[in-house]
């Protein structure tokens, strides 16, 4: 009787015990992270659409039919000033997450990466403000004159052609009207 | 969806090898990968726990971890649920398939603390993988991992008899070998997502 | 009893984790790119050993010895997903950086081979005092290999850049293979600077808690070829 005690019940006893403490330590830290993790997120994704594009108030999210696949989320600012779209394309390494913000007008105000895994010093670069700066200002026309990063021409096409998909899901917005 | 799953399969296996570009399963990798046949049964058991522990971990995770808010439990249930799973597995082989059990068996206990089962489990989650993404996946992962051990056994055993500077015995000239084996495996990176485009 | 100064020590020099015992050597190699993440991970990786080092070694009185590894992963894993929680709340950039790195911090065989080789016999003090000798280890092998990766393969150090050097920096060494390159040079190096006595020919496998059924597989054959 003794042994079955030692040998069965109380390694399975010390083991519950400690499950339940770590998993009620883990509720109560939970409870106290969660609420800052979700308002730390909220307000980075908050902040990377008044980056590109600064005259909006707030967002709300629309959906749109047959929307290029590239285009996750659109969201339309509330006071008109224009849309912002959450794009991934398909890198040379890998997804690139990019957000880019149009006006009204159908310029582009500004785009920006979000993450990318691409080549470091050749991909990369399309992170950087040197090429994304090239997209201000452009327009469904305009765009063919944004210049290819040398030795990284499938990021800097994934890039462009996932802007080109942006201003093209705007254009249905545009005729949804 | 075809093109999809050729996608997720050659990129696991290439492009994403778990070994050799996400550096996941570097102990066996350097360890077992000495004698070819260790390092063929070694990765064979490595592919039948990915896939049986995403088989498990993924139906848990979505249909009782995430509908009632439990997220913050996930790696403490997956760890559990593998290192169970595997304890499972390998008493069911003992007793009824001893011949697998014979060959796989020695290598299951060490799997249990391998970072790359791990790495699936939750690198399936966090890819928002659907279940049959996720078995594909995981298989292509643990293809990925048997192909890099198998041909860095491959360059091992020309290690052997190479005449290397002492500092450089043993792990040193192991890990230079390992680096030139995954700068081989760059090569892949940009090609198979534009095989298809 | 060794005083607690050496017990300290021995971490970061005679022992240290990841070079002279090589254990570890996932996250040492991913985490490596850059000195910021290395920063984050090393302090990670040493708040769960000293936790877990602490709380195992109180209880190692308490918890039987057939279920000991079982009660280690739960503590440690526990451990892991509080610290998981405070970086994503409070630092999320370094959650973005580490990735799927921070929770494997379960199965880095640093912890959870203190846990079986010194926690589990010592008491709680000298527990926690190993813990940070092992964990300041961990994380300065991780700064030594990031700092290498960063400046020569970025050209910058914390994102500082350094004339020259950024200009002509070879982008291989933040990539997979100047990981395996670096670590390798390093390697060598200790090897010389101790005589081939200090590290181990062979990979260790005497600091990994699953020793002794991996001793069935491979490690015995290959710790005698060591010999």
């Amino acid at each position: 009787m003794k042994n079955t005690f030692k040998d069965i019940v109380k390694p399975v006893l010390v083991l519950g015990c400690i499950c339940l403490a770590v998993t009620a330590a883990l509720a109560f830290i939970n409870s106290v992270t969660a609420p800052i993790i979700e308002e730390a997120s909220r307000k980075e994704a908050e902040e990377a659409m008044t980056e590109v594009l600064s005259e909006a108030d707030a967002f709300t999210e629309i959906t749109v039919e047959n929307a290029p696949e590239t285009v996750t989320e659109i969201y339309c600012a509330d006071n008109g000033e224009g849309y912002v779209f959450m794009l991934t394309a398909k890198g040379y390494g890998g997804d690139m997450d990019l957000i880019c913000g149009v006006k009204q007008d159908g310029t582009i105000e500004a785009c920006k990466t979000l993450s990318h895994s691409e080549t470091s010093g050749l991909g990369s670069k399309t992170a950087e403000d040197a090429y994304r700066n090239q997209y201000i200002g452009k327009t469904s026309d305009t765009l063919d004159s944004v210049d290819s990063i040398s030795g990284a021409t499938i990021s800097s096409t994934a890039y462009k052609g996932a802007i080109e998909d942006a201003l093209e899901a705007f254009e249905m917005i545009k005729e949804a009207e | 969806m075809m093109t999809n799953l050729v996608i997720i399969v050659l990129s696991a296996i290439f492009i994403n090898n778990y070994v050799l570009s996400k550096f996941l399963g570097i102990c066996p990798f350097l360890g077992v990968s000495k004698k070819l046949n260790q390092a063929v049964g070694m990765s064979l058991a490595v592919i039948f726990v990915m896939l049986i522990a995403t088989a498990v971990t993924w139906p848990i995770q979505t249909y009782l971890l995430t509908p009632n808010g439990l997220d913050y439990l996930q790696t403490i249930v997956f760890i559990l649920v593998i290192a169970s799973l595997v304890q499972l597995v390998e008493i069911i082989l003992k007793r009824y398939i001893p011949s697998l059990h014979k060959s796989l068996g020695v290598y299951l206990p060490l799997i249990t603390t391998n970072c790359a089962v791990l790495g699936v489990a939750i690198l399936n989650i966090d890819e928002g993988y659907t279940f049959v993404e996720s078995m594909i996946n995981s298989f292509g992962s643990g293809v990925g991992f048997f192909l890099a051990m198998v041909m860095f056994s491959g360059v091992r055993s020309k290690l052997e008899g190479a005449d290397v500077p002492k500092a450089f015995q043993g792990l040193p000239i192991t890990l230079v070998a390992a680096s030139i084996t995954s700068m081989s495996f760059l090569g892949f990176s940009g090609v198979i997502d534009n095989l298809f485009a | 009893m060794m005083n607690k100064r050496q017990n300290f020590l021995k971490g970061i020099v005679k022992e240290n984790p990841v070079l002279i015992l090589v254990l570890g050597t996932c996250p040492t190699l991913a985490v490596s790119t850059s000195v910021t993440s290395a920063l984050g991970m090393g302090a990670a990786a040493t708040i769960v050993l000293l936790c877990s080092n602490i709380v195992i070694s109180a209880l190692r009185r308490v918890i039987p010895d057939k279920v000991r590894i079982p009660c280690y992963i739960v503590l440690i894993a526990g451990f892991v997903t509080m610290v998981q929680m405070l970086v994503k709340a409070f630092a999320p950039a370094l959650d973005d950086a580490l990735g799927i790195y921070l929770p494997l911090i379960v199965v880095n065989c640093i912890i959870l081979g203190r846990a079986e080789m010194f926690a589990s016999k010592n008491k709680v003090i000298d527990s926690a005092v190993d813990a940070l000798g092992m964990g300041v280890g961990f994380t300065l092998a991780l700064l030594l290999m990031a700092t290498i990766r960063e400046i020569l393969g970025n050209g910058t150090w914390m994102g500082m850049e350094i004339p020259v050097l950024a200009d002509n920096n070879i982008s291989i060494m933040t990539m997979a293979p100047g990981g395996f390159l670096v670590f390798g040079i390093l390697m060598a190096v200790v090897n010389k600077l101790t005589g081939g006595k200090g590290s181990k020919k062979s990979f260790g496998c005497a600091g990994c808690p699953s020793a002794e059924l991996c001793g069935k597989a491979s490690c015995e054959d290959k710790d005698k070829e060591a010999q």
